[in-house]
């Protein structure tokens, strides 16, 4: 997928005054936090917070032992049946999935939801290649459906309100009309259900792979993952090398606060450990298994500062609760990954220099930390790459500029005095506006009108006993 | 000429180690274990936990209510998919379905209704069945059909996911990656992808019935 994130500032004003979208992403983001808040601490508030920290050790003893539990992890899921594959760029993963196609004639392939496949653009590869690809998930098949892109790592279609849903259905599938979302999703139930029994290829993401036992994990809830790995004869997981961990004991904590922090499930409806093809005496399941083991960007912010952010498992917690994606949605953020930790992974992975508004677009109120099942410092790590910004120039130079004045002016009392006479005198004339680059920052909101007298002064007449 | 595998494994070996110093592991928290362990205290548990899911819990004391519960759901289907009935815990099942003249369908046939299975664990915690693929158990029988019927027995019904795991670890992984695939089923098929409603059978079963025997 094409990264478009330094168009962030005029993505989220066509946001902000969408009135579809902010009721939609209102009512996404509140169910995800609240629903979030009594699963996570039902067993009490201490419970929740070091059961936080047991997973947070976890996923770091994980990405720390990253190149040891991959082999591990190869050599299970070889042992297990598994085809296991390296796949260092986009470009990569598409050849060896279209050979797989290939090779097995696929006329159909059914995915299941997987970040992973937008971010390689897989679809539109399949699409070039005569293969007809369909998005099984509710939400993903919305996506596909209207030819846009998720807006949240785990609703990808939040951004949109029932109305435009039913009204896109009604016009692209001729379905009757429907204000009942039952109705709605039983529609698409009988749409899809020949999708999943003719598919040739079935195709998946991963949540996280056990190392000690070669086992590809998935939670879903809909049933079209469980569908996508039995039906048909060939089942690919696509997964970034960053999902690795290492124990069951591991997957057993990692699995139960995943939909916790997602959905506020206790569990998802569907939880798989896959260990590869149909055994001999099975009397269903794939004939093959792959995996693909996807870099893309990874290696490198492996040996950066924000090496952290890959021990995300993809919740999307740190979105509902941030008050910039709360109001933007996550369109805005420019790529498959949106909100706080979007912020962080999209510069990391793609380059700095094509996401330069991201590390700004946050305030630092540190809800995403506090969220995080996790507790990946995402604030520390915006606030880093705001310090990357400033080094490589890649600011806007009036900030340099103002910060040089504001410097000067403040190591001389005189200067400091002078300045602020100037000011006092000469914003009077502005109509609550600041003129040429400086107008951005108040095109929403007045300028503040100095204070007629000084602290300075004030503090010397009150010496002098004078009442102010 | 190296491997894109050596290549990528070759960069993280590279790299100075992410974390200056890991914490020691914490000591093991269980994510939801009961309060009341007893064989009773469980059932009741789970009862409740698969209630709260929108599933239909039943218990059994003897074979026949089941069998006749069982026929119930089935009403007046001519063909259920069935795990082998070896493997569901429920004696007089195979004779009972016979004697009805009801059919085992193909398992990958959509137009079937009903489909039967057992399970090889259930968790009080969360209300959840634990599968594992196997001889005589197609996993398409908890899946495809829109009406799932689990039988399982009571003595079945462990306190949490945690404790499975760790019988796993006692007996070898071997016994966890044996199976192609073992899976947890914890209510009925759900989405709420349009607009934040929650809606029962999306691609899987919406209705779930769990007969336990006592």
């Amino acid at each position: 997928m094409k990264v478009d994130a330094n168009n962030f500032v005029s993505v989220a004003q066509i946001a902000v005054n969408d009135p579809d979208l902010q009721e939609a992403v209102s009512l996404g983001t509140y169910n995800g936090y609240s629903k979030r808040l009594v699963a996570m601490f039902s067993n009490g508030h201490e419970h929740g917070e070091a059961m936080r920290q047991q997973a947070a050790a976890m996923r770091r003893r994980a990405i720390q032992k990253l190149p040891d539990l991959l082999e591990l992890a190869e050599k299970n899921m070889t042992a297990n049946g598994i085809k296991v594959l390296w796949a260092e760029t986009a470009e990569d993963v598409r050849n060896m999935v279209l050979d797989i196609a290939k090779k097995r004639n696929a006329k159909l392939v059914a995915k299941s939801k997987s970040m992973i496949s937008e971010e390689v653009a897989l679809n539109h590869a399949f699409e070039e290649n005569g293969i007809e690809v369909v998005e099984t998930d509710l939400g993903e098949y919305i996506i596909q459906l209207n030819k846009e892109t998720p807006s949240h790592i785990v609703m990808p279609v939040m951004h949109r309100t029932k109305r435009e849903i039913r009204d896109l259905f009604m016009r692209e599938l001729n379905m009757p009309f429907t204000d009942d979302a039952a109705e709605m999703t039983a529609f698409i139930r009988k749409h899809l259900r020949q999708v999943f029994v003719n598919a040739d290829i079935g195709i998946s993401g991963g949540n996280f792979i056990i190392a000690e036992s070669g086992s590809l994990c998935l939670v879903t809830n809909e049933g079209n993952g469980r569908m996508v790995t039995a039906m048909p004869k060939v089942h690919i997981g696509i997964v970034g090398i960053e999902k690795v961990i290492e124990t069951i004991e591991d997957y057993a904590t990692l699995t139960q606060i995943l939909p916790r922090s997602a959905t506020g499930q206790q569990m998802t409806v569907y939880m798989q450990m896959i260990n590869g093809p149909r055994r001999e005496d099975e009397p269903d399941g794939p004939d093959e298994v792959y995996v693909i083991l996807v870099d893309n960007g990874r290696s490198k912010v492996y040996a950066t500062k924000y090496a952290e952010a890959l021990t995300c498992i993809r919740c999307g917690a740190c979105l509902n609760a941030c008050p910039v994606y709360q109001v933007t949605g996550g369109h805005a953020y420019g790529w498959v990954y949106s909100g706080p930790i979007g912020a962080v992974i999209t510069p990391a992975l793609t380059g700095l220099e094509n996401a330069t508004p991201l590390p700004q677009a946050s305030s630092l109120c540190g809800k995403c930390k506090q969220v995080c099942p996790v507790d990946i410092d995402i604030p520390r790590m915006l606030l880093d790459l705001r310090h990357e910004l400033v080094e490589k120039g890649m600011t806007d130079k009036i900030f340099d500029v103002g910060l040089k004045a504001w410097s000067i002016g403040n190591r001389s009392p005189k200067l400091f005095i002078m300045g602020g006479a100037v000011a006092r005198f000469g914003t009077r004339f502005l109509p609550n506006r600041l003129p040429g680059p400086l107008g951005g920052w108040t095109k929403y909101r007045d300028f503040p009108q100095f204070a007629p007298k000084p602290f300075r002064e004030l503090w010397k007449e009150r010496k002098k006993g004078k009442p102010s | 000429m190296t491997s894109a595998r050596d290549r990528i494994l070759g960069k993280l070996r590279a790299a100075q180690k992410p974390f200056d110093e890991l914490p020691p592991a914490p000591p093991k928290r269980y994510m939801s274990r009961p309060e009341d362990l007893s064989a009773e205290g469980l059932r009741a548990r789970f009862v409740q936990e698969v209630k709260k899911l929108s599933c239909i819990p039943i218990e059994h004391a003897d074979a026949e209510s089941a069998i006749e519960y069982i026929l119930g759901v089935i009403g007046e289907d001519s063909s259920v998919i069935t795990w082998d009935f070896e493997q569901i815990p429920l004696t007089g099942l195979e004779t009972a379905l016979n004697d009805r003249g009801i059919q085992r369908g193909q398992p990958r046939d959509d137009k079937v209704r009903v489909g039967i299975t057992g399970a090889v664990a259930a968790f009080a915690s969360t209300g959840s069945l634990m599968m594992t693929s196997g001889a005589g158990k197609p996993r398409i029988a908890s899946l495809l059909p829109p009406v799932h019927i689990a039988v399982i027995h009571g003595n079945q019904i462990l306190p949490d996911f945690d404790t499975w795991i760790e019988q796993k670890r006692a007996e070898g992984i071997g016994s966890f990656n044996r199976p192609a695939n073992n899976f947890l089923i914890t209510g009925s098929s759900r989405t709420s992808d349009i607009a934040m409603e929650s809606v029962l059978g999306v691609h899987g079963p919406g209705e779930v019935h769990v007969v336990i025997l006592v």
